[in-house]
């Protein structure tokens, strides 16, 4: 049950910070340039900088901390795996400490770390854009994005229309796949003990059902875009017609010139 | 007492900003081979509550009892305990996913470990007490039945456990008046002829009122009253603050009371109360 919900990667969060007014493509924007520029520094430096930059942000948004500290558990074992690899398999520098074939190294270390922050940041920085923006203007954003790719006949609606609806059903078929699970425990159904293959087994009541359920579903939806004479992107208006305000050039400018000052200064 | 719950609480995603308190603080008991029904407007937390007795939700304050004995202290083997307590969750149709109605019906009993005969009688015991035929259905594909058979077959695999006490969560919803009429019947008649413990939560105040012995009242997650159904839609009963609405038969008799006719409130199936309106109509008219 917890667990069901403790994945909150993607899940929006209601409010009226300046992040939360920021139009969805100018926020996409800004964080497609915050990205980049996280690849290419290479100087901790540089990435105190961001650290600095992303809690001004993150507090400028009054997220609750515990809950977005959630949303950053499910990649704590990248993280984790990420940092154990390079301490242990990077060489060079000096060594710290030595068992037999196992050595760690100074670069091991500083590697490690680095990767770690970097990844941290990363992620950091894609939850304060999905917590504060709805999966509809997400989309948006992304069929924005991707407009420049049309002349290589990359269906920018189809896609952003695809994310809108998987987005729309995670949590649909989450509560389902909750919902069916009890119903099976409660006629004996077993999902904890046995070995590899009784477990996978024992996942065929639970699956069957949720897999006929996302077809119905997906009939269901189907037939209602029909009947509203849905048909893909060309032509297509808005309900909702974003503006771009002065504010938002201003924000992707900021995110532009913290980039670029970290990246040359850091470099 | 069979099951019983002491200053029950249960909130979802505790600590988050999606936080939902669905259960405040309910004490309430239910005896072995009684009928109960249990109701509220929706949202209400009948669900979030009927999961507990058989321990598929865990509290999150106070705690439940199961002939006495706390479910959740280790002792309490809770596979056991939901092999004794079944509930049959709403639109259990969506549950089944075998090949044929036999395999599905007797998924439950294989998981208690039978096999063989036995395996046999508890499908055929199960199909035939919803009034399936065992040799016309086994064999079919649980999906191409219609709905209120689906549902029916779903039903069966709860019983072929052999249960002391079924859950009924919202069992009729969608179903058309005659099936819903026989499917109550069956349940009726379980609970008379074997003496099963039957909890039904339900919107519909009609059947509830002339089926159960004892009524459960909740709102907001916290339960309100609790009796007989003639106190609970009696005509000074708290019922209409709950947003719920009192059966129309005893709505009818209420209003005939309050203008003085003598006649009996504690009435909920319609033939009963044709006699009790004919009489008046002979005291007062002939
Ligand atoms: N899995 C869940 N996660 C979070 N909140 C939930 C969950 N299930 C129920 N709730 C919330 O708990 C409250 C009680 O829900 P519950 O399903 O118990 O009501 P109910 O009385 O069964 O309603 P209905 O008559 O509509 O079935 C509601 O506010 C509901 O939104
Ligand atoms: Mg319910």
């Amino acid at each position: 049950m917890s667990g069901m919900h403790s994945i909150t990667l993607g899940h929006y969060l209601p409010g009226n910070s300046l992040l939360h007014r920021f139009d969805p493509r100018a926020k996409l924007l800004s964080l497609l340039i915050i990205i980049t520029a996280l690849f290419l520094v290479n100087t901790f430096n540089g990435m105190l900088f961001f650290v600095f930059f992303l809690l001004v942000a993150f507090f400028s948004t009054n997220l609750p901390w515990r809950y977005f500290l959630r949303g950053l558990k499910p990649v704590l074992y990248i993280v984790f795996f990420t940092l154990v690899i390079h301490v242990l398999f990077t060489k060079g520098g000096q060594v710290f400490w030595r068992f037999g074939m196992l050595t760690i190294e100074e670069r091991g270390v500083y590697l490690g770390l680095f990767m770690t922050l970097r990844l941290i940041l990363l992620v950091i920085a894609t939850l304060l854009v999905t917590l504060t923006t709805t999966p509809i203007a997400f989309a948006d954003g992304i069929e924005f994005l991707l407009r420049p790719l049309r002349f290589l006949k990359v269906p920018g609606h189809e896609i952003a229309m695809m994310m809108t609806i998987a987005l729309r059903f995670i949590p649909t078929l989450m509560e389902e796949s909750d919902k069916i699970r009890k119903a099976q425990m409660a006629r004996g159904a077993d999902f904890e003990s046995g070995n590899v293959f009784r477990r996978a087994h024992s996942l065929v009541p639970l699956l069957v059902p949720l897999f006929v359920s996302a077809f119905r579903r997906a009939d269901d939806l189907a037939v209602a875009m029909e009947s509203r004479c849905y048909h893909g992107g060309e032509n297509r208006t808005k309900m909702r017609q974003q503006q771009i305000t002065a504010l938002d050039y201003l924000g992707v400018l900021t995110a532009c010139g913290i980039a670029v000052a970290i990246v040359f200064t850091g470099v | 007492m069979l099951i019983e719950t002491r200053g029950l609480s249960h909130t979802y995603m505790p600590g988050t900003p999606f936080q939902v308190e669905a259960l405040k603080r309910v004490t309430m008991s239910i005896s072995a081979g009684e009928f109960v029904g249990i109701i509220g407007e929706t949202g209400s937390g009948k669900s979030t509550l009927v999961q507990h007795f058989n321990g598929l939700l865990k509290p999150t304050g106070g705690e439940v009892l199961f002939e006495g004995n706390n479910i959740w202290t280790g002792e309490m083997n809770l596979r056991g305990l939901r092999s004794r307590v079944a509930l049959l969750f709403q639109f259990p149709e969506h549950q089944l996913f075998e090949e044929t109605v036999f395999a599905d019906v007797s998924f439950g009993p294989r998981n208690l470990g039978l096999g063989g005969r036995e395996l046999d009688e508890r499908v055929r015991f199960g199909l035939e007490a919803m009034g399936l035929d065992f040799s016309a259905f086994k064999d079919r594909s649980p999906f191409q039945l219609s709905g209120g058979e689906k549902r029916r077959v779903a039903m069966a695999g709860i019983l072929a456990m052999r249960p002391q006490v079924v859950i009924l969560d919202e069992p009729t919803a969608g179903m058309d008046p005659r099936g819903r009429r026989q499917f109550m019947e069956q349940v009726s008649r379980l609970h008379r002829e074997e003496r099963l413990t039957v909890i039904l939560v339900t919107h519909n105040m009609e059947e509830v009122a002339r089926l159960a012995e004892r009524l459960f009242v909740f709102y907001h997650g916290e339960m309100l009253l609790q009796g007989r159904p003639a106190d609970v839609f009696g005509a000074d009963s708290l019922i209409k603050d709950t947003g719920l609405e009192i059966p129309p038969l005893s709505e009818l008799l209420q209003r005939l009371r309050r203008q003085g006719k003598g006649v009996r409130t504690d009435i909920f199936t319609v033939n009963e109360a044709a006699q009790e309106v004919l009489q008046l109509y002979r005291k007062e008219c002939v």
